[in-house]
Protein backbone atom coordinates (compact mmCIF):
# COMPACT_ATOMS: atom_id res chain seq x y z
CA UNK A 1 0.00 0.00 0.00
CA UNK A 2 1.74 3.10 -1.16
CA UNK A 3 0.72 6.69 -1.67
CA UNK A 4 1.47 8.90 -4.63
CA UNK A 5 2.67 11.94 -2.71
CA UNK A 6 6.10 13.42 -3.31
CA UNK A 7 8.47 13.95 -0.40
CA UNK A 8 7.80 17.70 -0.45
CA UNK A 9 4.07 17.09 -0.27
CA UNK A 10 4.58 14.78 2.68
CA UNK A 11 6.53 17.47 4.53
CA UNK A 12 4.04 20.28 3.83
CA UNK A 13 1.22 17.91 4.71
CA UNK A 14 2.63 17.61 8.23
CA UNK A 15 3.15 21.33 8.56
CA UNK A 16 -0.14 22.61 7.14
CA UNK A 17 -2.86 20.16 6.24
CA UNK A 18 -2.35 17.74 9.11
CA UNK A 19 -0.58 19.95 11.60
CA UNK A 20 -0.34 17.84 14.79
CA UNK A 21 -1.44 20.62 17.10
CA UNK A 22 -3.91 22.71 15.10
CA UNK A 23 -5.45 20.05 12.87
CA UNK A 24 -5.00 16.66 14.49
CA UNK A 25 -5.24 18.11 18.03
CA UNK A 26 -2.81 15.53 19.37
CA UNK A 27 -0.25 15.88 22.15
CA UNK A 28 -2.19 18.73 23.66
CA UNK A 29 -0.69 18.28 27.13
CA UNK A 30 2.78 19.43 26.09
CA UNK A 31 1.32 22.02 23.75
CA UNK A 32 -0.54 23.53 26.67
CA UNK A 33 1.88 22.81 29.49
CA UNK A 34 5.27 23.62 28.06
CA UNK A 35 4.71 26.22 25.36
CA UNK A 36 5.17 29.14 27.73
CA UNK A 37 8.19 30.53 25.88
CA UNK A 38 9.54 30.36 22.34
CA UNK A 39 12.71 28.64 23.57
CA UNK A 40 10.77 25.86 25.30
CA UNK A 41 8.81 25.38 22.08
CA UNK A 42 11.96 25.06 19.99
CA UNK A 43 13.59 22.61 22.40
CA UNK A 44 10.58 20.34 22.71
CA UNK A 45 9.89 20.62 18.98
CA UNK A 46 13.43 19.55 18.11
CA UNK A 47 13.30 16.64 20.52
CA UNK A 48 9.99 15.47 19.02
CA UNK A 49 11.35 15.90 15.49
CA UNK A 50 14.31 13.62 16.19
CA UNK A 51 12.33 10.93 17.96
CA UNK A 52 9.55 11.02 15.35
CA UNK A 53 11.93 10.59 12.42
CA UNK A 54 13.96 7.81 14.04
CA UNK A 55 10.88 5.91 15.26
CA UNK A 56 9.04 6.26 11.94
CA UNK A 57 12.00 4.88 10.02
CA UNK A 58 12.50 2.03 12.48
CA UNK A 59 8.86 0.97 12.43
CA UNK A 60 8.76 1.22 8.66
CA UNK A 61 11.83 -1.03 8.46
CA UNK A 62 10.45 -3.72 10.75
CA UNK A 63 6.76 -3.40 9.78
CA UNK A 64 6.63 -6.91 8.28
CA UNK A 65 7.75 -8.50 11.55
CA UNK A 66 5.27 -6.78 13.85
CA UNK A 67 2.46 -9.00 15.03
CA UNK A 68 -0.79 -7.02 14.51
CA UNK A 69 -1.97 -7.82 18.04
CA UNK A 70 1.02 -6.22 19.69
CA UNK A 71 1.53 -3.17 17.47
CA UNK A 72 1.03 -0.59 20.19
CA UNK A 73 3.46 -2.16 22.69
CA UNK A 74 6.00 -2.42 19.91
CA UNK A 75 5.57 1.25 19.03
CA UNK A 76 5.93 2.29 22.65
CA UNK A 77 9.01 0.13 22.99
CA UNK A 78 10.56 1.62 19.85
CA UNK A 79 9.89 5.16 21.00
CA UNK A 80 11.22 4.44 24.47
CA UNK A 81 14.37 2.92 23.01
CA UNK A 82 15.01 5.92 20.79
CA UNK A 83 14.30 8.36 23.59
CA UNK A 84 16.79 6.55 25.82
CA UNK A 85 19.43 6.34 23.10
CA UNK A 86 19.08 10.02 22.20
CA UNK A 87 19.07 11.02 25.85
CA UNK A 88 22.22 9.06 26.67
CA UNK A 89 24.07 10.17 23.53
CA UNK A 90 23.27 13.82 24.15
CA UNK A 91 24.39 13.51 27.77
CA UNK A 92 27.66 11.89 26.79
CA UNK A 93 28.77 13.79 23.71
CA UNK A 94 26.81 17.06 23.63
CA UNK A 95 26.75 18.24 27.25
CA UNK A 96 25.94 21.83 26.30
CA UNK A 97 22.87 20.85 24.28
CA UNK A 98 21.90 18.30 26.90
CA UNK A 99 21.86 20.90 29.64
CA UNK A 100 19.08 22.67 27.72
CA UNK A 101 17.26 19.80 26.02
CA UNK A 102 17.66 16.99 28.56
CA UNK A 103 14.37 17.28 30.37
CA UNK A 104 12.44 17.74 27.13
CA UNK A 105 13.77 14.54 25.58
CA UNK A 106 12.79 12.46 28.60
CA UNK A 107 9.14 13.43 28.63
CA UNK A 108 8.26 12.51 25.06
CA UNK A 109 7.99 8.74 25.53
CA UNK A 110 4.25 9.00 25.91
CA UNK A 111 3.47 11.56 23.22
CA UNK A 112 0.31 10.68 21.33
CA UNK A 113 1.48 12.26 18.10
CA UNK A 114 4.43 9.89 17.67
CA UNK A 115 2.47 6.70 18.38
CA UNK A 116 -0.37 7.90 16.16
CA UNK A 117 1.95 8.62 13.25
CA UNK A 118 3.52 5.17 13.55
CA UNK A 119 0.07 3.58 13.52
CA UNK A 120 -1.39 5.68 10.70
CA UNK A 121 1.58 5.99 8.44
CA UNK A 122 4.88 4.29 9.18
CA UNK A 123 3.48 0.78 9.57
CA UNK A 124 2.01 0.89 6.06
CA UNK A 125 4.33 2.99 3.94
CA UNK A 126 7.86 2.75 2.58
CA UNK A 127 10.91 3.78 4.56
CA UNK A 128 11.61 6.97 2.61
CA UNK A 129 7.98 8.09 2.76
CA UNK A 130 7.98 7.46 6.50
CA UNK A 131 11.15 9.49 6.84
CA UNK A 132 9.62 12.50 5.06
CA UNK A 133 6.37 12.12 6.97
CA UNK A 134 8.36 12.08 10.21
CA UNK A 135 10.15 15.26 9.17
CA UNK A 136 6.86 16.90 8.24
CA UNK A 137 5.12 15.96 11.48
CA UNK A 138 8.11 16.99 13.56
CA UNK A 139 8.32 20.33 11.76
CA UNK A 140 4.59 20.85 12.10
CA UNK A 141 4.81 20.23 15.83
CA UNK A 142 7.87 22.45 16.14
CA UNK A 143 6.25 25.34 14.27
CA UNK A 144 3.01 24.93 16.21
CA UNK A 145 4.85 25.02 19.53
CA UNK A 146 6.88 28.05 18.48
CA UNK A 147 3.76 29.95 17.38
CA UNK A 148 1.93 29.23 20.63
CA UNK A 149 5.08 29.96 22.61
CA UNK A 150 5.47 33.28 20.80
CA UNK A 151 1.95 34.43 21.66
CA UNK A 152 2.13 33.25 25.25
CA UNK A 153 5.59 34.63 25.93
CA UNK A 154 4.76 37.98 24.37
CA UNK A 155 1.47 38.37 26.21
CA UNK A 156 2.50 36.63 29.41
CA UNK A 157 5.96 37.94 30.13
CA UNK A 158 6.32 40.69 27.53
CA UNK A 159 9.39 39.09 26.02
CA UNK A 160 10.51 37.14 22.96
CA UNK A 161 13.22 34.50 23.28
CA UNK A 162 13.92 35.81 26.75
CA UNK A 163 14.55 39.38 25.56
CA UNK A 164 12.25 41.95 27.05
CA UNK A 165 10.51 43.70 24.16
CA UNK A 166 7.42 45.27 25.72
CA UNK A 167 8.99 46.42 28.97
CA UNK A 168 5.97 45.28 30.99
CA UNK A 169 3.98 42.12 31.55
CA UNK A 170 0.55 42.50 29.93
CA UNK A 171 -1.20 39.39 31.26
CA UNK A 172 0.56 37.03 33.64
CA UNK A 173 -2.40 34.71 33.09
CA UNK A 174 -0.96 33.63 29.73
CA UNK A 175 1.94 31.78 31.32
CA UNK A 176 -0.36 29.59 33.40
CA UNK A 177 -1.36 26.21 31.94
CA UNK A 178 -5.05 27.05 31.68
CA UNK A 179 -4.30 29.92 29.31
CA UNK A 180 -2.68 27.43 26.98
CA UNK A 181 -6.12 26.05 26.18
CA UNK A 182 -7.38 29.48 25.18
CA UNK A 183 -4.39 30.21 23.00
CA UNK A 184 -4.46 26.81 21.30
CA UNK A 185 -8.23 26.99 20.81
CA UNK A 186 -8.20 30.49 19.39
CA UNK A 187 -5.33 29.73 17.07
CA UNK A 188 -6.97 26.53 15.94
CA UNK A 189 -10.08 28.52 15.06
CA UNK A 190 -8.00 31.19 13.35
CA UNK A 191 -6.19 28.70 11.13
CA UNK A 192 -9.39 26.90 10.25
CA UNK A 193 -11.01 30.23 9.37
CA UNK A 194 -8.12 31.09 7.03
CA UNK A 195 -8.37 27.70 5.41
CA UNK A 196 -12.11 27.99 4.88
CA UNK A 197 -11.73 31.46 3.36
CA UNK A 198 -8.97 30.19 1.13
CA UNK A 199 -11.05 27.24 -0.03
CA UNK A 200 -14.04 29.52 -0.70
CA UNK A 201 -12.01 31.90 -2.80
CA UNK A 202 -10.55 29.02 -4.74
CA UNK A 203 -14.01 27.72 -5.43
CA UNK A 204 -15.17 31.21 -6.41
CA UNK A 205 -12.36 31.53 -8.94
CA UNK A 206 -12.95 28.18 -10.48
CA UNK B 1 -3.35 -20.89 21.87
CA UNK B 2 -0.82 -20.71 19.10
CA UNK B 3 -1.54 -17.01 18.83
CA UNK B 4 -0.80 -16.58 22.49
CA UNK B 5 2.56 -18.22 22.18
CA UNK B 6 3.60 -16.13 19.17
CA UNK B 7 2.55 -12.96 20.96
CA UNK B 8 4.46 -13.90 24.08
CA UNK B 9 7.47 -14.89 22.04
CA UNK B 10 7.50 -11.74 19.91
CA UNK B 11 6.94 -9.40 22.82
CA UNK B 12 9.80 -11.01 24.73
CA UNK B 13 12.02 -10.87 21.67
CA UNK B 14 11.32 -7.19 21.01
CA UNK B 15 11.88 -6.34 24.66
CA UNK B 16 15.19 -8.17 24.57
CA UNK B 17 16.28 -6.36 21.42
CA UNK B 18 15.26 -3.00 22.86
CA UNK B 19 17.04 -3.82 26.11
CA UNK B 20 20.14 -4.81 24.22
CA UNK B 21 20.20 -1.56 22.25
CA UNK B 22 19.64 0.56 25.35
CA UNK B 23 22.20 -1.43 27.30
CA UNK B 24 24.84 -1.08 24.61
CA UNK B 25 24.25 2.66 24.38
CA UNK B 26 24.52 2.93 28.14
CA UNK B 27 27.81 1.05 28.21
CA UNK B 28 29.20 3.10 25.33
CA UNK B 29 28.19 6.47 26.72
CA UNK B 30 28.41 6.01 30.47
CA UNK B 31 32.07 6.91 30.83
CA UNK B 32 31.78 10.11 28.82
CA UNK B 33 28.61 11.00 30.72
CA UNK B 34 30.32 10.54 34.09
CA UNK B 35 33.27 12.62 32.93
CA UNK B 36 30.91 15.38 31.78
CA UNK B 37 29.07 15.31 35.07
CA UNK B 38 32.28 15.48 37.06
CA UNK B 39 33.57 18.37 34.95
CA UNK B 40 30.29 20.19 35.43
CA UNK B 41 30.35 19.56 39.16
CA UNK B 42 33.88 20.96 39.42
CA UNK B 43 32.87 24.02 37.45
CA UNK B 44 29.79 24.56 39.63
CA UNK B 45 31.81 24.14 42.80
CA UNK B 46 34.38 26.74 41.75
CA UNK B 47 31.65 29.09 40.51
CA UNK B 48 29.91 28.84 43.88
CA UNK B 49 33.18 29.69 45.62
CA UNK B 50 33.53 32.73 43.39
CA UNK B 51 36.11 31.48 40.89
CA UNK B 52 34.17 31.52 37.66
CA UNK B 53 35.38 32.25 34.15
CA UNK B 54 38.93 30.90 34.27
CA UNK B 55 40.00 32.78 37.39
CA UNK B 56 43.14 31.46 39.02
CA UNK B 57 42.49 29.20 42.00
CA UNK B 58 44.90 30.10 44.81
CA UNK B 59 47.29 27.36 45.85
CA UNK B 60 46.62 27.87 49.50
CA UNK B 61 43.06 26.66 48.97
CA UNK B 62 42.46 23.10 50.01
CA UNK B 63 39.44 20.88 49.54
CA UNK B 64 38.90 18.08 52.03
CA UNK B 65 36.21 15.54 51.44
CA UNK B 66 34.15 14.05 54.23
CA UNK B 67 32.08 10.96 53.56
CA UNK B 68 29.28 10.10 55.94
CA UNK B 69 28.18 6.52 56.45
CA UNK B 70 25.56 4.77 58.53
CA UNK B 71 27.13 1.75 60.23
CA UNK B 72 24.92 -1.11 61.38
CA UNK B 73 26.23 -3.87 63.60
CA UNK B 74 24.61 -6.37 65.95
CA UNK B 75 23.35 -3.92 68.59
CA UNK B 76 22.39 -0.91 66.58
CA UNK B 77 23.39 1.92 64.38
CA UNK B 78 26.12 4.49 64.53
CA UNK B 79 27.43 7.18 62.22
CA UNK B 80 30.82 6.92 60.59
CA UNK B 81 32.88 9.60 58.87
CA UNK B 82 35.66 8.85 56.46
CA UNK B 83 37.98 11.83 56.70
CA UNK B 84 41.55 12.77 55.91
CA UNK B 85 43.77 13.00 59.00
CA UNK B 86 47.05 14.70 59.79
CA UNK B 87 47.99 18.33 60.44
CA UNK B 88 47.50 20.93 57.73
CA UNK B 89 49.99 20.38 54.93
CA UNK B 90 50.93 16.81 55.72
CA UNK B 91 49.33 13.68 54.34
CA UNK B 92 48.19 11.32 57.03
CA UNK B 93 45.93 9.10 54.97
CA UNK B 94 42.28 8.49 55.75
CA UNK B 95 40.55 7.46 58.96
CA UNK B 96 37.08 6.18 59.68
CA UNK B 97 35.71 7.79 62.83
CA UNK B 98 32.61 6.25 64.35
CA UNK B 99 30.24 8.28 66.47
CA UNK B 100 27.25 6.97 68.40
CA UNK B 101 23.80 8.39 67.78
CA UNK B 102 24.10 10.38 71.02
CA UNK B 103 27.28 12.06 69.82
CA UNK B 104 29.76 9.99 71.84
CA UNK B 105 33.02 8.78 70.33
CA UNK B 106 33.13 5.05 69.57
CA UNK B 107 36.36 4.30 67.77
CA UNK B 108 38.76 5.32 65.03
CA UNK B 109 40.05 3.00 62.35
CA UNK B 110 42.64 3.93 59.81
CA UNK B 111 41.57 3.11 56.24
CA UNK B 112 44.29 2.48 53.66
CA UNK B 113 42.85 4.06 50.51
CA UNK B 114 44.48 6.30 47.93
CA UNK B 115 43.44 9.84 47.04
CA UNK B 116 42.02 8.74 43.65
CA UNK B 117 40.23 5.63 44.84
CA UNK B 118 38.43 7.47 47.61
CA UNK B 119 36.35 9.35 45.02
CA UNK B 120 34.96 6.14 43.58
CA UNK B 121 32.14 4.84 45.72
CA UNK B 122 32.76 1.16 45.02
CA UNK B 123 36.45 1.31 45.90
CA UNK B 124 35.78 3.44 48.96
CA UNK B 125 33.11 1.13 50.34
CA UNK B 126 35.38 -1.85 49.85
CA UNK B 127 38.29 -0.22 51.68
CA UNK B 128 36.13 0.82 54.64
CA UNK B 129 34.47 -2.57 54.87
CA UNK B 130 37.89 -4.26 54.87
CA UNK B 131 39.16 -1.96 57.62
CA UNK B 132 36.06 -2.42 59.80
CA UNK B 133 35.77 -6.17 59.54
CA UNK B 134 32.92 -8.32 58.37
CA UNK B 135 30.37 -8.02 61.20
CA UNK B 136 29.31 -4.46 60.32
CA UNK B 137 27.39 -3.21 57.30
CA UNK B 138 27.93 0.28 56.00
CA UNK B 139 25.71 2.49 53.89
CA UNK B 140 26.95 5.67 52.20
CA UNK B 141 24.68 8.64 52.85
CA UNK B 142 26.32 11.85 51.71
CA UNK B 143 29.52 13.73 51.21
CA UNK B 144 30.70 17.16 52.19
CA UNK B 145 33.69 19.14 51.02
CA UNK B 146 35.36 21.40 53.53
CA UNK B 147 37.15 24.22 51.76
CA UNK B 148 40.12 25.74 53.54
CA UNK B 149 42.46 28.62 52.88
CA UNK B 150 45.83 28.46 54.71
CA UNK B 151 44.31 25.83 56.96
CA UNK B 152 41.33 28.03 57.92
CA UNK B 153 37.86 26.89 56.98
CA UNK B 154 36.28 29.16 54.40
CA UNK B 155 33.30 27.19 53.15
CA UNK B 156 31.40 23.93 53.21
CA UNK B 157 30.07 22.33 50.05
CA UNK B 158 27.15 20.01 50.59
CA UNK B 159 25.63 17.81 47.96
CA UNK B 160 22.13 16.66 48.69
CA UNK B 161 18.99 15.20 47.22
CA UNK B 162 15.38 15.67 48.21
CA UNK B 163 12.02 14.88 46.61
CA UNK B 164 10.68 17.53 44.25
CA UNK B 165 7.33 17.65 42.47
CA UNK B 166 8.23 14.70 40.25
CA UNK B 167 11.53 13.02 41.02
CA UNK B 168 14.41 13.90 43.27
CA UNK B 169 16.09 17.27 43.01
CA UNK B 170 19.87 17.17 43.47
CA UNK B 171 21.64 20.35 44.55
CA UNK B 172 25.05 21.54 45.66
CA UNK B 173 24.85 24.00 48.52
CA UNK B 174 27.73 26.22 49.60
CA UNK B 175 27.75 27.42 53.21
CA UNK B 176 30.20 29.68 55.00
CA UNK B 177 31.72 28.68 58.39
CA UNK B 178 28.73 30.30 60.18
CA UNK B 179 26.38 28.16 58.07
CA UNK B 180 25.01 31.11 56.10
CA UNK B 181 24.27 30.30 52.49
CA UNK B 182 26.93 31.35 49.97
CA UNK B 183 24.98 29.98 47.04
CA UNK B 184 23.31 26.95 45.60
CA UNK B 185 23.18 25.24 42.26
CA UNK B 186 20.58 22.77 40.99
CA UNK B 187 22.41 19.81 39.51
CA UNK B 188 19.64 17.47 38.51
CA UNK B 189 15.87 17.62 38.42
CA UNK B 190 12.93 16.62 36.29
CA UNK B 191 10.45 19.34 37.14
CA UNK B 192 8.06 20.59 34.47
CA UNK B 193 9.71 22.88 31.92
CA UNK B 194 8.40 26.42 32.25
CA UNK B 195 7.01 25.81 35.72
CA UNK B 196 9.00 23.84 38.29
CA UNK B 197 12.08 23.86 36.10
CA UNK B 198 12.41 27.56 36.89
CA UNK B 199 14.10 26.53 40.15
CA UNK B 200 17.36 26.58 38.23
CA UNK B 201 16.88 30.21 37.20
CA UNK B 202 18.92 32.90 38.92
CA UNK B 203 15.88 34.78 40.17
CA UNK B 204 14.83 31.77 42.20
CA UNK B 205 18.03 30.18 43.44
CA UNK B 206 19.84 33.46 44.17
CA UNK B 207 17.14 34.25 46.72
CA UNK B 208 18.93 31.89 49.09
CA UNK B 209 22.21 33.75 48.68
CA UNK B 210 23.61 35.35 51.86
CA UNK B 211 20.62 34.31 53.94
CA UNK B 212 21.94 33.94 57.51
CA UNK B 213 21.70 30.60 59.32
CA UNK B 214 19.15 32.04 61.76
CA UNK B 215 16.80 32.74 58.85
CA UNK B 216 17.48 29.54 56.95
CA UNK B 217 16.56 27.53 60.03
CA UNK B 218 12.94 28.63 59.77
CA UNK B 219 12.63 29.65 56.14
CA UNK B 220 9.20 29.51 54.51
CA UNK B 221 7.82 30.14 51.05
CA UNK B 222 5.70 33.23 50.43
CA UNK B 223 3.04 33.11 47.73
CA UNK B 224 3.13 36.68 46.53
CA UNK B 225 4.55 38.38 43.45
CA UNK B 226 8.23 39.23 43.60
CA UNK B 227 9.00 42.97 43.59
CA UNK B 228 10.57 44.10 40.32
CA UNK B 229 13.70 45.60 41.91
CA UNK B 230 14.44 42.34 43.73
CA UNK B 231 13.97 40.39 40.51
CA UNK B 232 16.42 42.67 38.69
CA UNK B 233 18.98 42.33 41.46
CA UNK B 234 18.68 38.53 41.53
CA UNK B 235 19.05 38.28 37.78
CA UNK B 236 22.11 40.53 37.88
CA UNK B 237 20.47 43.25 35.74
CA UNK B 238 21.65 46.08 37.97
CA UNK B 239 25.21 46.96 38.93
CA UNK B 240 26.83 45.18 41.83
CA UNK B 241 26.67 47.85 44.50
CA UNK B 242 22.96 48.46 43.91
CA UNK B 243 22.28 44.73 43.77
CA UNK B 244 24.03 44.25 47.13
CA UNK B 245 21.86 46.97 48.65
CA UNK B 246 18.66 45.39 47.41
CA UNK B 247 19.74 41.90 48.43
CA UNK B 248 20.49 43.27 51.90
CA UNK B 249 16.90 44.55 52.20
CA UNK B 250 15.43 41.14 51.43
CA UNK B 251 17.94 39.15 53.45
CA UNK B 252 15.51 38.32 56.23
CA UNK B 253 12.51 37.75 53.98
CA UNK B 254 11.02 34.41 53.05
CA UNK B 255 11.52 32.84 49.63
CA UNK B 256 9.15 34.07 46.92
CA UNK B 257 7.42 31.06 45.34
CA UNK B 258 7.59 30.46 41.59
CA UNK B 259 4.39 31.23 39.75
CA UNK B 260 2.50 27.98 39.19
CA UNK B 261 5.14 25.87 40.91
CA UNK B 262 4.60 26.26 44.64
CA UNK B 263 5.37 22.61 45.32
CA UNK B 264 8.76 22.79 43.62
CA UNK B 265 9.55 26.04 45.43
CA UNK B 266 8.60 24.57 48.80
CA UNK B 267 10.59 21.42 48.01
CA UNK B 268 13.77 23.39 47.37
CA UNK B 269 13.46 25.68 50.35
CA UNK B 270 12.63 22.91 52.79
CA UNK B 271 15.41 20.86 51.23
CA UNK B 272 17.91 23.65 51.84
CA UNK B 273 16.52 24.20 55.32
CA UNK B 274 16.83 20.50 56.19
CA UNK B 275 20.30 20.13 54.72
CA UNK B 276 21.65 23.18 56.53
CA UNK B 277 20.13 22.31 59.89
CA UNK B 278 21.22 18.71 59.84
CA UNK B 279 24.68 19.58 58.62
CA UNK B 280 25.19 22.20 61.33
CA UNK B 281 24.10 19.71 63.99
CA UNK B 282 26.26 16.90 62.64
CA UNK B 283 29.35 18.99 62.11
CA UNK B 284 29.16 20.33 65.65
CA UNK B 285 29.05 16.76 66.95
CA UNK B 286 31.95 15.73 64.74
CA UNK B 287 34.06 18.74 65.70
CA UNK B 288 33.37 18.03 69.34
CA UNK B 289 34.55 14.45 69.02
CA UNK B 290 37.62 15.39 66.99
CA UNK B 291 38.59 17.93 69.64
CA UNK B 292 38.02 15.60 72.58
CA UNK B 293 39.94 12.74 71.04
CA UNK B 294 42.62 15.08 69.72
CA UNK B 295 42.40 13.71 66.21
CA UNK B 296 44.36 16.04 63.97
CA UNK B 297 42.61 16.94 60.72
CA UNK B 298 43.77 19.26 57.95
CA UNK B 299 40.60 21.35 58.14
Amino acid sequence: MSNDKTSLQLVTNGILKENPIFKLALSMCPAVGISTTVMNGIMLGLAVLFVQVFSSVTISLIKDFIHPRIRIPTYTLTIATWVTVIDLTLAAFFPVAYAKMGIFVKIIVAFAIITMRLEMFACKETVSDSFWDGIGMGMGFLLGMVTIGFVRELLGSGAIMGYDVLGFKPLLFFILPSAGFFVVGLMMGFFNWIETRYAQRKRGNA
Amino acid sequence: MKNFLTIIFRLTASCLVAGLIMGTTFVLTNKAKKANEHAREQKVVFALLGYSGGQEIPESMGMHELYRYVVTDGEGQSIGYLLPVGEHGQDGGFSFVRIGLDGSFLNQTSVPVSEENVRDQGERDKAIQAALGGDKTIRFTDQTIVVTDHGQRTAYLLSGKFPGFKTNIAIILALDPEYSVIGLEVMEHEEDPGLGAEIEQDYFKNQFKYKPFEKIKSIEVAKKPMPDEYFAALEGNVDEAAADDIMQQYRDQDIYALTGATISSVAVSSGVKGMTRKFAYRLDLLDNVLEQQQIAVPF
